[in-house]
This record gives C-alpha cells, structure tokens and sequence, in this order.
C-alpha cells in the first residue's frame, strides 16, 4: 500500500502531461481532414474513451475469472473498483461519438450495431455496480458479480466484430495489428500519444479506486487500523 | 425422469403460472391492430417488432418466480441437499416452462401471424424461429431471476435484458430474410447453435448461483 | 467404531464478522447431539454447514454416512396450492407403508384431498415432519422441530426419534425448549 502511494503522483502526473500534449498537438497542428474537416479532432477523445472502456472490462473479465477459480479476494476488489471507472469511460465515448456525428452524418445517434452495442456495455456496467450494492452479504455479492461480468463478456466480441459482420454506419477501425494503418501518420502520433495518455489516468483512478474499495472492505484489520 | 414428471405436475396445477403468461400474450397480440389504424401492409410490416417484444415481455413475466417460489418455501434447499444434480434439475424446470409457456406462445404467435400479414409462408417459417426465441429467452431471464432470487426479480431482469439485444437485432435480420428467401436456413442454424450452447451453460450457472444463495 | 459427524474446530464469520469459533464435536451413530444457544448464536447456521449448504466455513468437516442426510429446517419445503396427497407424492412418501400410521396419530388421514393452504401451520409442520417419520437416511439434522406441534404430536415426536437412535442414526437438532431425547449438549454461545 504505501510503495503504491508513492507511485501514485508519478503515474497520474505523467499520464496527464502526455495527454494534454497528444491532445494540444492533435487540436492545433495537424492538417484538417479531406473529408470531414476539423470536425474529427474528436477523435483524439472518442477512439481512446472506446477502447479504454472495452479493455476495462476484458480486465473485469480476467479478474473475476481469477477471483472464481483461485478465489483470490483482491481479485475481485479490482472488479468492484473499475465498474465505476468502466461506466463513465463508456458514456465518455457515447457522448463523444454523438457529437461526432452531428457533422459527420447529420444526426447524433443511429440504431447501429457497434453504437447500440456499446450502450448496451454502459448499462452492463450500471447493472453491474447496483447488483454489487443490492447484496449485504459481501461474500455472495462478490461471487454474482463475478459471474455477471463473464456472463457479459460476449458483449465484447459483439462490439469489436460488429463492424466486420453487419456493414455499418460506422466506419471501421483505422489501426489493426496486422495492415497498414489507414490513417495518415501526422494524425496517427497524437492518436497514439492520447490513447496511451488516456490509458495512464485511467490506470491512476482505477488504483485509487481499488485503494478504496480495500480500504473499505478490510476495515475491521489490524493493519488498516495502522494505516489510516 | 421423476425430477421432470414431478417440475410437470407442480407447473400444471400451478394454472396462473402457465395460463397467465399465455392469456397475456394474446392480449397484447390482440391489441396491436386496435392501436394502429393504418392500411394492411404497414401492419405486416412492424407486426413482427410487437411480436418479438410481446415475447420478450411475457417471457419476463412468465419467468419472474422460477425459483423464487421454491427458495421461498424451502424446496430448494431440499434439492441441494439430496443426491439430485442441481443442473439437471434447473434443465428440467426450465424445459418444462418451455412445454407449457413457450410451446404455445410459439404456436400462437405463428397464428398471429398468418392472420395479420395473411402470408402462410411467413407463418410456417417463423414457427422454428419462435420456438428456438423463447426458449432462449426462458434460459437468460431464469439466469436474471437466480441471480436476483432475494432482492426482487426487477434487478435480474433489468441486469439481464442487455444481453438480449443483440439478440433482437439478429431477429429483426431473420424477418428480412424469410422474406428475401435469403439465407434462412443459415440464421436457424446461428440462433440452434446459440441455443445449444446456452442449454448447457446456463443450467450449470444457475446451480452455482442456486448454491451460493442458498449458503 | 467411527463416528457417523466430525468436526474439528469449525469457525464461521459472516462479512468478516466471527459468528461462532472453534467447536468440535463427535456424533456416533445411535447418539444425538441437542445444539443450543442464545438467539442469533449460529445454531441454523451450523446444521446448514453440516448438512453441506454452506462451504465458507474454516476448520475440519468429516461425514461418514451410508445413505443421505434428512434434513428437516424453518421451511417445510411444501407446495400450498397442491393436494396434501400430491405434496407426499413430491417427497415420494405415497406409498411407505407406515404413511397411514403416523397419519392417524396426527388426526390428518381424512384430509389428503385437502389443499394444503387450508390447513393451519401445526398442521402443516406435521405433514413437513413426515418427510422425517418416513425418512431413509441415517443422519437427521432437524431445526426447531417442535415449532407449532401440540404437546402429544411433541411427546410422539420424542418417542419417534428415540426409536430411531435404537436403530442406530445419528441426530443433530436445535430446539429452544428442553425435548425428551437422550442427548449430548452443544452449546454455541459460550
């Protein structure tokens, strides 16, 4: 606990520079796009929001397995930390996504596989959090969640596929692993830039809030008492 | 084979439970033509939204005391303690709430729809689809109610709707393929494998879940 | 000979709070184990772990039992919109041959066509008890069982079960008011 505080100001500080300056190079000096013009710039906060809530919650998804089969308990404190953090980064991306498209396609929102796909990821996240809260018995509480969270994890295919399968309003993704990006370099380095930088404060909240949730539920030990 | 004879009788005499649900899809499909006062053709058209949310609907109902009743009265901890495998038993309430509520909804959504596209092709091709639909959505709302067994059945559904959507989006394509004749047989396929994986999975679940309340 | 029950230091805590700690107890078959304790001590909590419902218990558990375990909790586990001959054929008592016996004894051999909703509540723990009359187990772990019951269907129930330690199965029971039973002692809330 007290090597992870001093980490703590390192990581959040870092990761903030970083973004604001992937997000300042992104805003002021790359060139406009052919097609939508300065209007894309919402990229630097739409394609980071989306993917960061995706990755959390394949993270959910790993630890609840964990806390499952090895019943580790940390585990699941993680869970229960990063659902809070999960919903407000996928409402992050819905918004933005909206807004990118009042330019881009005349209206902000369109009944689309991915979009739809992805609310449906930000109410997993609130049913998650108020399944967590209903329960008083912290034992069986944490066992549902667990199992809630692998139950929806086929959302996770559904949304990165869905653009392949179904042929949708929205376009596909511009960086892959294996082809070329299909994006232009001079934009693609701010992207990366704000893709990392995001990741790292959201890395810095999910450690605060799982200082948190430990804090909360180990109260009545010894070492806590030390701690605080 | 006792454990599905005796889940047969309990449902059967138990009539609110199977009948309710079923009266209450036939309310639902009988007062959509008295809310939309359009010509024929539009009827056809958005019939098949309000048949997959009338189904989605009445499977919430039919499915929201489940296990419920039986927590409540004990007979779930009997079960857990006998020599009866858990799964097994969750399989065969969930198949005997099929027979009796999902067989039927099918058989009377597929009525439903000769009568108001007046098409039997139609009819006859979505028998299959009904069939395999409420079964699957039986499974899934079973998995919310379990998960919700002491806190009301509204949270379980509520957690567990989301996971049906995509589902409904996949329907919506199946519609559009019968009447194309494109690609039928392949969107069966999807929807029994989905189902065929679900059958054995959820079951599984369910009686960790059970066992978990139960403690 | 070895024992049919035996716990070693079973601790249970619910939300990390310790509910009871440390009890160990041998039950043999022919004997019978009387749990008691203040209200909230753990006793529906303990015949729950010895029955194998609840796992998240710490300490040694060892059952050694032949046939399964009869239990018998707050819940009759009945149906109330069946028949009180459909409930007894869900517990697959309908044809034991000593139903009627014990039907008689309880006054409720006329009442199977009765719904079970209309019956009161002493006379519908009679009909949950005879899951335990017509029982083929040789441990029972019965909780509060005199709950309800008329002083002559209690004194029955005593001379029932201390027929059944003649022939050897082991019993667990809980019971707030001192029943005629041959038994050890457990008390949770020392």
């Amino acid at each position: 606990m007290y090597q992870v505080d001093r980490a703590y100001p390192y990581i959040l500080y870092i990761s903030m520079a970083l973004y604001v300056v992937s997000i300042v190079w992104g805003l002021f000096l790359t060139p406009e796009d052919f097609v939508q013009g300065n209007s894309y710039r919402i990229i630097y906060l739409h394609v980071p929001a989306s993917f960061i809530s995706q990755s959390l919650y394949m993270a959910m998804a790993i630890a609840s397995a964990i806390f499952l089969i090895w019943k580790v308990k940390l585990s699941v404190y993680l869970v229960r930390s990063i659902a809070p953090i999960g919903a407000v980064t996928t409402f992050i991306a819905l918004i933005s996504g909206s807004i990118w498209g009042i330019p881009t396609w005349g209206t902000w929102w369109v009944w689309d596989a991915r979009i739809v796909s992805t609310l449906i990821l930000f109410i997993m996240y609130l049913g998650l959090i108020s399944l967590h809260d209903s329960f008083s018995n912290h034992e069986k509480a944490d066992k549902f969640l667990s199992i809630l969270v692998l139950v929806g994890s086929v959302n996770i295919p559904i949304i990165k596929m869905s653009v392949e399968w179904w042929s949708t309003l929205h376009q596909p993704a511009s960086i892959t692993i294996s082809s070329k990006p299909a994006i232009d370099l001079v934009m693609l380095y701010p992207l990366f830039g704000s893709i990392i930088g995001f990741t790292g404060i959201v890395i810095s909240l999910v450690i605060l809030s799982s200082k948190l949730q430990i804090l909360k539920r180990e109260r009545n030990k010894l070492w806590v008492k030390d701690y605080v | 084979m006792n454990v599905i004879k005796y889940e047969l009788l309990k449902l059967r005499s138990k009539s609110r439970g199977w009948l309710g649900p079923i009266l209450v899809f036939i309310l639902i499909m009988v007062a959509f033509p008295l809310t939309v006062e359009i010509s024929n053709k539009d009827l056809g058209q958005s019939f098949f939204s309000v048949l997959w949310i009338a189904m989605l609907l009445v499977m919430m109902l039919a499915t929201e005391d489940i296990f419920l009743e039986d927590y409540n009265d004990g007979s779930l901890e009997q079960f857990a303690i006998s020599n009866i495998n858990m799964s097994y038993l969750v399989a065969a309430k969930i198949f005997i709430y099929w027979l009796l509520i999902g067989v039927p909804i099918s058989i009377l959504g597929s009525l439903f729809c000769l009568g108001i596209t007046n098409s039997t092709h139609l009819a006859i091709h979505i028998l299959p689809i009904l069939l395999v639909t409420s079964y699957i959505f039986i499974n899934v709302f079973s998995f919310g109610n379990a998960l919700s067994l002491t806190k009301g059945s509204v949270l379980g559904t509520l957690v567990t709707l989301p996971l049906l959507l995509p589902l409904l989006i996949v329907l919506g394509k199946v519609v559009i393929s019968i009447n194309l004749n494109l690609n039928y047989l392949g969107f069966v396929g999807l929807l029994l494998g989905v189902l065929s994986i679900i059958i054995f999975i959820i079951p599984l679940i369910i009686s960790y879940i059970i066992r978990a309340h139960l403690e | 000979m070895y024992p049919k029950v035996k716990a070693t230091n079973l601790s249970y805590k619910i939300n990390e709070k310790k509910l009871f700690q440390n009890i160990s107890f041998e039950l043999f078959s022919g004997s019978a184990i009387h749990i008691q304790g203040d209200n909230g001590s753990g006793k529906t909590t303990l015949l729950k772990i010895i029955c194998g419902l609840t796992r998240q218990v710490k300490g040694n558990l060892e059952l050694k039992l032949d046939k399964k375990v009869c239990f018998l909790g707050h819940k009759n586990a009945l149906k109330q919109y069946l028949t009180v001959e459909e409930n007894l054929s869900l517990l697959g008592v309908n044809d034991h041959p000593d139903l009627s016996k014990h039907l008689i004894q309880f006054g409720l051999n006329k009442s199977l066509d009765i719904n079970l909703s209309s019956l009161s509540f002493g006379q519908q723990k009679k009909i949950a008890l005879l899951r335990v009359f017509l029982n083929d187990s040789d441990l029972l772990v019965l909780d509060e069982p005199c709950v309800g019951l008329d002083q002559q269907s209690q004194e029955y129930l005593c001379t029932f079960i201390n027929n059944e330690l003649t022939l050897g199965k082991s019993i667990l029971f809980s019971s707030h008011i001192s029943l005629d039973i041959n038994s050890e002692a457990l008390n949770l809330s020392s």
